[in-house]
């Protein structure tokens, strides 16, 4: 009963175990940089970027039709340059990082819809251009695993820095450019992951994967290694839930695997052992030092 | 008239840290500071006084490289990472999820750099700085826990595992509690006997009177520069001025 | 001297009225302007229409009628049509406001009034609203391109010109309509009428001859769309529809395993793509089941000129074609 309910699904059907393997690889890729998003305060760019990939990729299937070096490579440009060019701004003019980045998102998400509408055809390119988690085919499939590698290994080259430039940005400037260098590269990283998260899953997912897992993980550790761990365990197992969910309840793939970690996220959210609705509640009366959310103990 | 600050060309200077010759700085074009000339000897300990907005912490930037020269010339001894700065305003995140000995070990950046491993005897160190501040066994602790003073202390002991040979501090005791004062007062004290060179931007006369022999008083330019019991009058004067006026 | 005057005035008012003449010849000869809502309807009505009619399609070859977004060109070219060839039956959901927003003034023609209405069974994939299954992304970017979509058929089957019996009816409609726009021409789109619906028929002929020689148990077909409900009516075959694998709607782990599931059960040996919808889906599906992708099924569009499928008849034909290639085969 139990077996038919959890793993039968995966051993009578090829589409469900690459769903699930690509799900693995993109949770291991995604979910600790969605770590280090939230500690930076940079939670909506995940989604905000996503919008920003749009003109790269739909010049690359323009260009090269339904290719995924071409559409990777695009994706990836037009995600980084925004990515710069939002940097460029909040130095030299009066706009913050937050303005700067939604001005530049903005216009490229409307570039290419533009480019996209040039094409003629009514055929609703979005749903082309973006993959579903249950048509996972070998290259796809390929390219998550090889970003979520190089994601990994980037993130560790760049942990040290990128939490000094999070924490004490003063302190590392003094020291050297290491800490816009480590900046750039993270960036880079998160474009990457979102344009191979796009190919496999699609955007909602791919985005849901960075944030979600990550906020839940805020609620049960406080150390930024262990929360990026317990984010990739929860990205995992929400995947798993979802995809069991769509196939036992008819429900869409990827809103299933999104919805699990929604109430991944909700049920941390009220239950967390760290500043959760629950240990809120907990705290003693007269307890003097004030600690924002998500740290107290 | 823009001069880049020499780097080890003027170590030639024996036993100066610091040359300036009528510098001047600024931002955006306009000019926050003007006429400083002068030298801060090496193992020196200065006060930097002065009115609010009187370019104290623009001095300081000045001899960090963070602002360039928009007039005269400033010569240091040093590259600029090997400084040890000491910020005003605390950019820290309070509430960042990061011990107290991850905190102290950014010390060791030039050391350790971004993938190093933090060795044991550097462990030592740090904890040698943690009980030089008086925080010993708080290692395993988050930051957040820490009180204002506590917090204090602990960016101290940050400088004192980097070991500069200058350390630049704006404003140390500003919003600290008074223990944690005395403690970090002794640290400066030991920079300065084991020769490091400090300047710290500071408001209480007192002690300035009591803790450093040099001072240098500024206020939009160059008012005195010298040994202490001379510098402070001449600042009390112009402030008695200024009222009368 | 006054009667070379005379003369010349005279020369001139003969030389302004024999332009009469011409003028109304070169006005009769302008050909009707008449916009059709797609390209099947495009084609029907060229071939009643010949050289009397200019036809032009909102939603042209390679088009999908169910994510049309109609641009400012078009509601000024319907604006400036006489007549208006719709299918009807809810196919065209984005036409009333597009009308509405060009003024358009003239005749509609309902090209599929008259047929013998086919609904769809319960359940089947024409709940396209406006939630898109993919999500987000669908949702952000249809508020950017916001013409209202309106895909939703109801419970009828709108995709009768499948059936070729249907698109006599078709033919009929569109001379009919056309004849009382322009009655000049009425004799030439009576007799066109007439000679397609001679071809109309004996293509109809043919296909029925030719699916009725397959055996009973090589008639099932997987397609992504169940726009075929009315051809497999017709001559026989049964389309296994799939619910979620079309443009519009993102697919549930339950249906593409049930799909797979029937795939190997029933032993069907082809899947259709279709020119609208994500080919990937069908790879997968095709990689899971062993069954070959079939090739390229027509259903709501012509292919450009030079493709196997650019007038009705072709298209109907080259169907036949692939649908029989791939039954045959097993």
């Amino acid at each position: 009963m139990i077996a038919e309910l959890l793993w039968q699904p995966f051993v009578d059907y090829g589409f469900m175990r690459r769903a699930f393997a690509g799900c693995l690889a993109l949770s291991a890729g995604a979910a600790p940089l969605g770590t280090i998003l939230l500690l930076r305060r940079m939670s909506l760019v995940g989604d905000a970027m996503s919008h920003a990939i749009l003109p790269g990729a739909a010049l690359g299937y323009l260009l090269f039709g339904l290719s995924l070096p071409a559409m990777t490579i695009g994706g990836l440009a037009a995600g980084l340059i925004v990515a710069m060019l939002s940097g460029v701004v909040t130095r030299y003019t009066a706009l913050r990082e937050d303005a700067s980045f939604a001005g530049l998102y903005l216009i490229s998400l409307a570039l290419g819809v533009l480019l996209i509408s040039l094409r003629g055809s009514n055929v609703d390119l979005l749903h082309v251009l973006f993959g579903s988690v249950l048509a996972l085919d070998d290259p796809t499939l390929y390219l998550t695993a090889t970003i979520a590698s190089l994601s990994m290994l980037g993130l560790a080259l760049v942990y040290r820095p990128l939490l000094m430039e999070c924490l004490d940005p003063g302190f590392l400037r003094l020291q050297g450019p290491m800490g816009s260098i480590s900046h750039a590269l993270f960036m880079l990283l998160l474009v990457l992951n979102l344009v191979g998260g796009f190919h496999s899953l699609g955007t909602l997912m791919a985005v849901a994967l960075v944030v979600l897992p990550a906020a839940s993980a805020r609620f049960w550790l406080r150390g930024v290694g262990l929360q990026m761990a317990l984010s990739t365990a929860i990205a995992m197992a929400g995947s798993l839930l979802g995809l069991l969910l769509s196939y036992h309840a008819g429900i869409a793939a990827s809103a299933a695997i999104t919805l699990s970690l929604g109430c991944l996220y909700l049920l941390s959210l009220c239950l967390g052992r760290l500043g959760s609705v629950r240990a809120q509640r907990q705290r003693p009366a007269n307890d003097s030092v004030s600690e924002p959310m998500g740290v107290s103990e | 008239m823009m001069q880049s600050v020499s780097g080890l060309a003027a170590a030639a200077v024996h036993g100066i840290d610091f040359e300036l010759s009528n510098l001047g700085l600024g931002y955006g074009g306009k000019l926050a500071l003007r006429g400083v000339s002068g030298q801060f000897a090496a193992g020196s300990i200065t006060a930097i006084v002065g009115p609010n907005g009187g370019g104290k912490s623009t001095l300081l930037k000045g001899l960090l490289g963070q602002l360039a020269p928009m007039q005269g010339s400033l010569r240091c001894r040093y590259p600029r990472a090997a400084l040890g700065y000491l910020a005003q305003a605390c950019e820290v995140e309070r509430d960042f999820p990061i011990s107290v000995e991850d905190f102290v070990s950014m010390g060791l950046w030039a050391q350790t750099g971004a993938l190093g491993a933090v060795s044991d005897a550097q462990r030592a160190q740090i904890s040698m700085a943690l009980a030089t501040v008086g925080l010993q066994g708080w290692q395993p602790r988050w930051i957040a826990e820490l009180s204002g003073g506590q917090f204090q202390r602990m960016r101290f002991a940050r400088l004192w595992v980097q070991n500069p040979p200058v350390i630049l501090l704006d404003e140390p005791f500003t919003g600290v509690d008074e223990p944690s004062i005395d403690v970090l007062l002794q640290l400066l004290q030991q920079w300065h006997t084991r020769g490091r060179t400090v300047l710290a931007v500071l408001h209480d006369r007192e002690m300035v009177e009591a803790f450093f022999p040099q001072a240098l008083a500024l206020a939009g330019t160059q008012l005195a520069w010298g040994a202490s019991a001379d510098v402070l009058p001449s600042l009390a004067a112009r402030a008695g001025a200024r009222r009368r006026a | 001297m006054s009667n070379f005057y005379l003369n010349r005035r005279a020369l001139l008012g003969l030389a302004l009225t024999s332009a009469l003449p011409v003028g109304s010849v070169w006005a009769a000869g302008q050909p009707l302007p008449v916009v059709a809502s797609f390209s099947i309807l495009q084609d029907l009505t060229r071939q009643v229409g010949g050289d009397r009619v200019s036809v032009s399609a909102l939603v042209g070859p390679d088009g999908d009628a169910h994510v049309f977004e109609p641009t400012p060109q078009q509601a000024r070219q319907l604006q400036q049509a006489k007549v208006l060839v719709a299918n009807g039956l809810d196919f065209e959901g984005w036409l009333p406001r597009l009308k509405k927003a060009a003024g358009f003034q003239g005749q509609e023609i309902v090209a599929s009034q008259g047929i013998a209405v086919r609904s769809l069974p319960k359940g089947q994939g024409h709940d396209h609203g406006h939630d898109h299954g993919a999500g987000k992304e669908g949702h952000d970017h249809d508020h950017d391109h916001d013409h209202g979509h309106g895909h939703h058929h109801g419970p009828n089957d709108p995709h009768a010109w499948q059936d070729v019996k249907n698109a006599i009816v078709y033919v009929r409609n569109i001379a009919k309509g056309l004849a009382k726009a322009d009655p000049a021409n009425a004799a030439q789109y009576d007799k066109q009428a007439t000679q397609y619906i001679a071809r109309l028929t004996a293509l109809d002929a043919s296909l029925r001859q030719r699916f009725a020689a397959l055996p009973a148990e090589r008639r099932s077909v997987v397609s992504t769309h169940d726009a075929f409900g009315y051809f497999a009516q017709a001559y026989g075959l049964r389309f296994v529809p799939v619910r979620g694998l079309s443009t519009e709607s993102e697919p549930s782990a339950r249906d593409l395993a049930a799909l797979v599931k029937q795939v190997r059960e029933e032993r069907i040996g082809a899947i259709f793509v279709e020119n609208i919808s994500d080919p990937r889906l069908l790879e997968q599906l095709a990689r899971e089941t062993g069954a070959a992708i079939g090739g390229r099924l027509y259903s709501d569009a012509l292919s450009p000129d030079g493709g196997p499928a650019s007038t009705y008849v072709d298209m109907v034909e080259t169907n036949a074609a692939t649908l029989l290639k791939a039954l045959q085969a097993r």
